[in-house]
C-alpha cells in the first residue's frame, strides 16, 4: 500500500466511525448476546454430553487405538500420506508452511482492496485450505475404525486396519532387507511390540500383506471365497505349490469347480500371491523350515553365492557315514539315546564329540524316538536329505532365507546379545538380568530387569536408549559414539537378547518376595525364609531341607562372620539361597543374632568374665581406688561414677560405655577387646551379672518376643507417625512404651488383658490406629510380648 | 444517588476518561460476524475460570492424576459442569477462534492498520492449539496417554534435533511423570503467561486502532484498475 492510500484508508475509516454507533451500548449489546448464547450452549454440551473419562492410562495396553482431539484430526490424517522418510513433510512442513502463510498474509495480499469479490485468489485459496482441513478431518474419522466392528475381506487386511493403519494409513513403505517378522513382534522406532498381542501366524499372515499387497488382491480375487489367509500362512510350500499347480488334482480339491491356477494367474502374479501366502522373511522362513534340522544357525564361512546355491538346490550337500560298519550296536544306541535326549544319556556326549562333532558341531541334531535316531546314525546319508528349496520358493523368499541364514551363521543377535551380557552386564545385572546389590556399593539394589513387566513396559527403542545413553544415574553409556565400547550393532544384538526373556522371563522370585521388600523383626524375617528349610525353631528336622542351627556342632562351627556370609551369598556346595538380594544387611545382621540366641548357653563369671579382667584390666585397675577388677562384687559396685555394672542394663553401665568407646574415655587404653569379649561381657550383663548366667534359649515363634527386635518395629511403622512424644501415649523408646499413656501406664507386663496397648489394638475401646487394625499376626506378636513380662 | 457514587470514585480514581476510551467511543456500523472475537473472549475468560477450579483438586502425577479427575467429575458438587465446561469450551474455542480468523480474511482486516492485531491472533490461535494440546493428558486416561504417545512421537520426525525435541517434550525416552509434569506446567503457567501477554495486545490494538469496518463493494469501481495492476 502506498502512503497516499494510507492516509486515504485512514481518512474512510475516520468516516466510517463518525457515521457508526456506540460501543456502549450497542454493540456491546450484540456481544452480550451472542455471548450468552455461546454460554448457553457450552452448559447444555456440559449437561447432556458430560465431561468424558475413559479408563485409567495403561502403558502395557499396546492395542488401544489412538485418536487425538477432533481439531488435531486433519493433522493426522494428513501423516498417512507421507509415509516413510517423508513424515516430516506432513508433519511439520506443510503445517509449518501453512502457519507462515497466514503470518505473511499482509504482505502477500498488498492491494488496498478489501472487499472480498476484488480478492478471488485470497478467498480461493482460504476456501481450499478449509475444504481441505474438513475433508480430512471427515476422512479421518472414517478412516479410523473401531477395532470392535471391524470386518476385512481378508484375515490380514483386518489385521491391518486394526493394527497398523491408524499409524502407517493405507500403505506402508517395506525398505529391502527389512527383517518384518522382527520388526512387527519386537517394535521398533516408536512403534509398539506386537508378539504379546499377535500371534505367530498373524504376524505372518500381516508381514505377506505388507510385502505384496498385490498378492493379497489375487487372493481376494481367487481364494478368499473358501481359504481364510490366515490359515494358509503357515502351511508348507510343497503343499501350498501342489494345491496350485494340481488344481483340482489336489485332493483337499478333487470335488471342486476350481481352474487350473496357472491358466488364471500368470509370471509375476504367481509370484505375488507366493509371497502374500509366506512372506519372504528370513527369519520366519528359517524357523519354519530350516530350523528343525539345523538348529538355531547354521555354521557357514563359505560365501553368500554358495549358500544361495546350496539351499536352492539342496539334497546331499554333505556325506554321513554309515555308521553302522564303525560303530559296534551298542555305541550306536547310545549316540541315538544322547540325540533324542541328551541329559538323560550323558555318557554318550563324548562319542558325539569324537564322530559327530566334527560335521554337527556342538549343536545335538534332534530325533522323534530313539528307534528313528538308531536308523538314521546306522544307514547314514539314506535318510531324509535337505529339500530343493529353489523349486518351491520364490525369488524374493530366496533372497530373504539366503540373508538371513547368512546373518545367523555369524551369530543369530540373541547369541551374540548373550555373549556381551556376560562379559559386560552381568556383573551388575546379574546372568539372568535379575539385579542384586551394587557390586561397590551393596546398599544401593539394582532392580531386575529380567521381568515381565519391566519388559512390557519398555519397547526396544527405550532399551536401546537406556544401553547406548545410560540411564540417568549409575549406569555408564555403552554406544561408541557416547565413548562406550560398543557398535550399534552389538546394542541391538544386546536389545534382541533382553527383549527374548519377555516371553519366559528367567526369573520368578517366590511370590512373597515379589510382594516388595521384605519388612519385620529377624524373628519374623526368620520364620518367613529359613524356617521353610531349618524348622521354625531352628533345630531342623528329619524331613526338612536344612540342617540344624541349634545344634553344638553348628553353634561351634561357623563364626558370626561365616553365618552372614552364608546367609549372605548362599552356599554354591549345599542348596542353601543367597539371601543377600532380597535381604538387608541390616536384616542378615539380625538373622546371625537371632540364629545365635536359639541356643542357651550358660556364662559362668570366673570361667568366662574373670580371666579377661584379668588380662586386660587388672594391670591398672587394681585396689588403687577408682573401678576395681579383683572381685565379681567390685567390678559390679566400684567406679569413679558409681557403680560400674547395673544388672540388666548393658547399654547404662558404665564398663560397657568404657568398653564400646562411647563413654568419656576407652578403655583398655592400649587396645580395645575383641567384639567377642564385649559381647560376652554384654550378655552377661543383660542376664544380670550374677556368677551363673544363662542366656538365649527361647523358642522361635514362641514366647520370648522382645520390645527392640519384635514390637519396636510394627510400633514404629504404625504408630509413630502420631504418637510421637506429643503427650499421650508415646512408643518412642521401650520404656514410654510401657508406661506413657493418658489413662495410666499403656503396658502392664504380663497381663494384656489389663494393658491398654493390647484392648485399644484389638479394638476395645477406640481402635487403633484409626480404621486400619494391625495384621492379626502383629497383634498376637505384641500380646504374646505383654503376657511374656513385656521384655525388653 | 448512582451519580453521586460515580462521582464519589471520579474524584478518587479519574475512571471516567478511561470508560470513555474504552466504551463510548464509536465504531463503524458491523455485522452479527463481528461478535465472534468477543464470543471468543468469553469463552477464553470462562477457561480461565473453570480452570483455576480444577487445578484445586487436580493431582499431576500419574498415581492420583486420574483418580483426582474422576473425583471432580463424581464427587465434587457441579464438578461435573466445571469440567464440562472446560472440555467443551475447549472445542468452543478453536471452532470460534477459527471463525473469527475466517472472518478477518474475508474482510482482508490483517492490512494496514492492523497487521500487529493480526500477528497477535495467530499467536493466540497456536497458543490454543497448544493449550488442547497440552490439557489432552492431564486427565491421564487411555485416550490421553496414547495420544499424547503417538502426539509426541510426531517431534521425532524433524530433521536433526527430533529425538532431542522428543526428549525435551518426554522428559525422558517415554511417557512418563515428568512428562504429565511439564504438560501441567505448560499447561497451567507458561501458556496462561503468553496468553495474557498477546490478549493484552490484541485487545489494546483493538481499542486503540479499532475495528475494521466492513469493506464496501464499490471499493474497485472507484480507483480504477492500475493500482492492482501494481500489486
Amino acid at each position: 500500500m502506498k502512503p497516499e492510500e494510507r492516509s486515504e484508508y485512514l481518512e474512510e475509516y475516520a468516516e466510517d466511525k463518525k457515521k457508526g454507533i456506540p460501543f456502549f451500548p450497542d454493540a456491546v449489546f450484540k456481544d452480550v448476546l451472542v455471548g450468552l448464547t455461546v454460554l448457553i450452549v457450552l452448559i447444555g454440551f456440559a449437561y447432556f454430553g458430560g465431561a468424558p473419562l475413559e479408563e485409567r492410562a495403561d502403558p502395557s495396553d499396546a492395542d488401544y487405538t489412538p485418536r487425538p482431539e477432533w481439531y488435531f484430526l486433519w493433522l493426522f490424517q494428513l501423516l498417512k500420506y507421507f509415509p516413510g522418510n517423508l513424515e516430516f513433510v506432513g508433519v511439520i512442513l506443510l503445517p509449518a508452511l501453512g502457519f507462515a502463510i497466514l503470518f505473511a498474509m499482509p504482505y502477500l495480499d498488498r492491494t488496498r482492496l478489501r472487499h472480498f469479490r476484488s480478492r478471488t485468489w485470497v478467498m480461493g485459496s482460504m476456501g481450499v485450505a478449509v475444504a481441505a482441513m474438513g475433508f480430512l478431518t471427515v476422512q479421518s474419522m472414517i478412516d479410523i475404525p473401531l477395532p470392535a466392528n471391524v470386518t476385512g475381506e481378508i484375515n490380514a487386511a483386518a489385521l491391518f486396519t486394526e493394527h497398523c493403519s491408524v499409524c502407517h494409513g493405507t500403505a506402508i513403505e517395506i525398505h529391502e532387507g527389512t527383517n518384518l517378522h522382527e520388526t512387527i513382534a519386537g517394535g521398533h522406532e516408536g512403534m509398539p511390540a506386537f508378539a504379546a498381542t499377535l500371534s505367530i501366524d498373524e504376524i505372518d499372515a500381516l508381514s505377506g500383506f505388507l510385502v505384496s499387497p498385490q498378492g493379497g488382491a489375487i487372493f481376494t480375487a481367487n481364494c478368499a471365497e473358501c481359504h481364510d489367509s490366515g490359515d494358509l500362512a503357515a502351511v508348507s510350500p510343497f503343499e501350498l505349490q501342489a494345491a496350485l499347480s494340481q488344481g483340482t488334482g489336489y485332493a483337499a480339491h478333487a470335488d471342486l469347480d476350481i481352474p487350473e491356477w496357472e491358466e488364471v494367474v500368470f509370471g509375476q502374479d504367481r509370484t505375488a500371491l507366493l509371497n502374500f501366502l509366506l512372506a519372504p522373511d528370513g527369519q520366519r522362513l528359517y524357523g519354519l523350515y530350516c530350523s528343525e534340522c539345523h538348529g538355531p544357525a547354521i555354521d557357514w564361512d563359505g560365501d553368500r553365492d554358495q549358500l544361495e546355491v546350496l539351499i536352492r538346490e539342496g539334497g546331499n550337500h554333505r556325506e554321513m557315514t554309515q555308521w553302522r560298519d564303525v560303530l559296534p550296536d551298542s555305541e550306536i544306541t547310545l549316540l541315538a539315546l544322547y540325540v533324542v535326549e541328551p541329559s538323560s544319556s550323558p555318557d554318550g556326549e563324548p562319542l558325539f564329540a569324537q564322530h559327530c562333532a566334527d560335521c554337527h558341531g556342538v549343536r545335538v541334531p534332534t530325533a522323534v524316538d530313539i528307534e528313528t535316531a538308531v536308523e538314521i546314525i546306522a544307514d547314514g546319508m539314506s535318510h531324509r536329505s535337505m529339500p530343493l528349496w529353489g523349486d518351491v520358493l520364490t525369488e524374493e523368499q530366496l533372497t530373504a532365507l539366503t540373508t538371513y541364514t547368512l546373518d545367523a551363521s555369524r551369530g543369530t543377535p540373541t547369541l551374540i546379545g548373550q555373549a556381551l551380557f556376560g562379559r559386560l552386564c552381568s556383573t551388575c545385572h546379574g546372568d539372568f538380568g535379575e539385579g542384586g546389590p551394587h557390586p561397590s556399593d551393596p546398599t544401593n539394589i539394582i532392580a531386575p530387569i529380567s521381568t515381565a513387566i519391566y519388559l512390557e513396559t519398555r519397547d526396544d527403542a527405550t532399551i536401546r536408549a537406556i544401553i547406548s545413553k545410560g540411564p540417568s544415574e549409575g549406569m555408564a553409556p555403552f554406544l561408541e559414539s557416547e565413548g562406550g565400547p560398543l557398535t550399534s550393532d552389538e546394542i541391538d544384538a544386546l536389545v534382541a537378547f533382553i527383549r527374548a526373556w519377555e516371553d519366559d522371563p528367567p526369573v520368578e522370585f517366590p511370590p512373597e518376595i515379589e510382594q516388595g521388600p521384605v519388612a519385620g523383626g529377624s524373628r519374623q524375617v526368620f520364620s518367613t525364609f529359613c524356617a521353610q528349610c531349618h524348622g521354625e525353631d531352628g533345630a531342623g528336622g528329619a524331613d526338612l531341607v536344612g540342617p540344624s542351627l541349634t545344634s553344638d556342632t553348628f553353634q561351634n562351627a561357623y563364626s558370626d562372620e561365616e553365618l552372614f556370609a552364608s546367609i549372605d551369598r548362599g552356599h554354591s556346595a549345599t542348596s542353601m539361597i543367597a539371601w543377600g538380594d532380597v535381604l538387608t544387611a541390616g536384616q542378615v545382621e539380625g538373622l546371625v543374632e537371632h540364629i545365635r540366641s536359639l541356643v542357651s548357653r550358660t556364662i559362668v563369671y570366673s570361667r568366662d568374665i574373670e580371666p579377661i579382667f584379668q588380662a586386660s584390666c587388672s594391670a591398672c585397675h587394681g585396689s588403687l581406688g577408682g573401678w576395681d577388677s579383683s572381685s565379681m562384687q567390685l567390678v559390679i559396685e566400684s567406679g569413679d561414677s558409681g557403680p560400674a555394672v547395673i544388672p540388666g542394663d548393658p547399654e547404662g553401665s558404665n564398663l560397657v560405655r568404657s568398653l564400646r568407646g562411647t563413654g568419656m574415655q576407652t578403655m583398655p587404653p592400649a587396645g580395645e577387646l575383641s567384639d567377642v569379649q564385649i559381647d560376652l561381657i554384654v550378655e552377661w550383663i543383660t542376664g544380670g551379672a550374677t556368677e551363673e548366667v544363662t542366656i538365649g534359649g527361647e523358642q522361635a515363634g514362641g514366647s520370648a518376643y522382645t520390645w527392640t527386635v519384635d514390637v519396636q518395629p510394627i510400633l514404629a511403622a504404625s504408630c509413630g507417625a502420631c504418637h510421637g512424644s506429643s503427650g499421650g501415649w508415646d512408643a518412642a523408646t521401650y520404656d514410654s512404651t510401657i508406661n506413657s499413656g493418658n489413662g495410666g501406664p499403656a503396658v502392664s507386663p504380663g497381663n494384656a488383658d489389663g494393658s491398654s496397648l493390647a484392648q485399644r489394638l484389638l479394638g476395645n475401646g477406640a481402635l487403633m490406629p484409626p480404621g486400619s487394625a494391625l495384621s492379626d499376626d502383629q497383634i498376637q506378636i505384641i500380646i504374646d510380648w505383654i503376657n511374656n513380662g513385656a521384655a525388653r | 444517588m448512582i451519580e453521586k457514587i460515580d462521582l464519589w470514585f471520579e474524584e478518587r480514581m479519574g475512571w471516567r476518561p478511561i470508560w470513555k476510551a474504552l466504551a463510548l467511543r464509536n465504531i463503524p456500523k458491523v455485522t452479527w460476524a463481528y461478535t465472534l472475537g468477543s464470543a471468543t473472549l468469553l469463552v477464553m475468560v470462562n477457561q480461565i475460570l473453570t480452570g483455576i477450579l480444577l487445578t484445586i483438586y487436580y493431582v499431576p502425577s500419574p498415581q492420583d492424576a486420574y483418580n483426582s479427575v474422576s473425583f471432580i467429575t463424581n464427587e465434587i458438587t457441579a464438578g461435573w459442569l466445571i469440567r464440562g465446561l472446560h472440555h467443551w469450551g475447549a472445542s468452543a474455542m478453536v471452532i470460534l477462534a477459527g471463525l473469527h480468523m475466517i472472518r478477518v480474511v474475508v474482510h482482508g482486516a490483517y492490512k494496514f492498520p492492523r497487521e500487529v492485531t493480526w500477528f497477535t491472533g495467530l499467536g493466540l490461535l497456536a497458543v490454543t492449539m497448544a493449550f488442547g494440546f497440552t490439557g489432552y493428558l492431564l486427565p491421564w486416561d487411555q485416550k490421553a496417554y496414547w495420544a499424547t504417545t503417538v502426539g509426541t512421537r510426531m517431534l521425532e520426525v524433524v530433521p536433526v534435533i527430533g529425538p532431542w525435541l522428543l526428549r525435551f517434550a518426554r522428559g525422558g525416552e517415554e511417557l512418563s511423570a515428568v512428562t504429565l509434569t511439564r504438560f501441567y506446567g505448560m499447561h497451567i503457567w507458561v501458556l496462561p503467561a503468553l496468553l495474557m501477554l498477546l490478549i493484552g495486545i490484541h485487545m489494546f490494538l483493538v481499542v486503540r486502532i479499532g475495528i475494521s469496518a466492513p469493506p464496501k463493494a464499490s471499493e474497485t469501481e472507484e480507483e480504477g484498475p492500475e493500482l492492482e495492476v501494481e500489486a
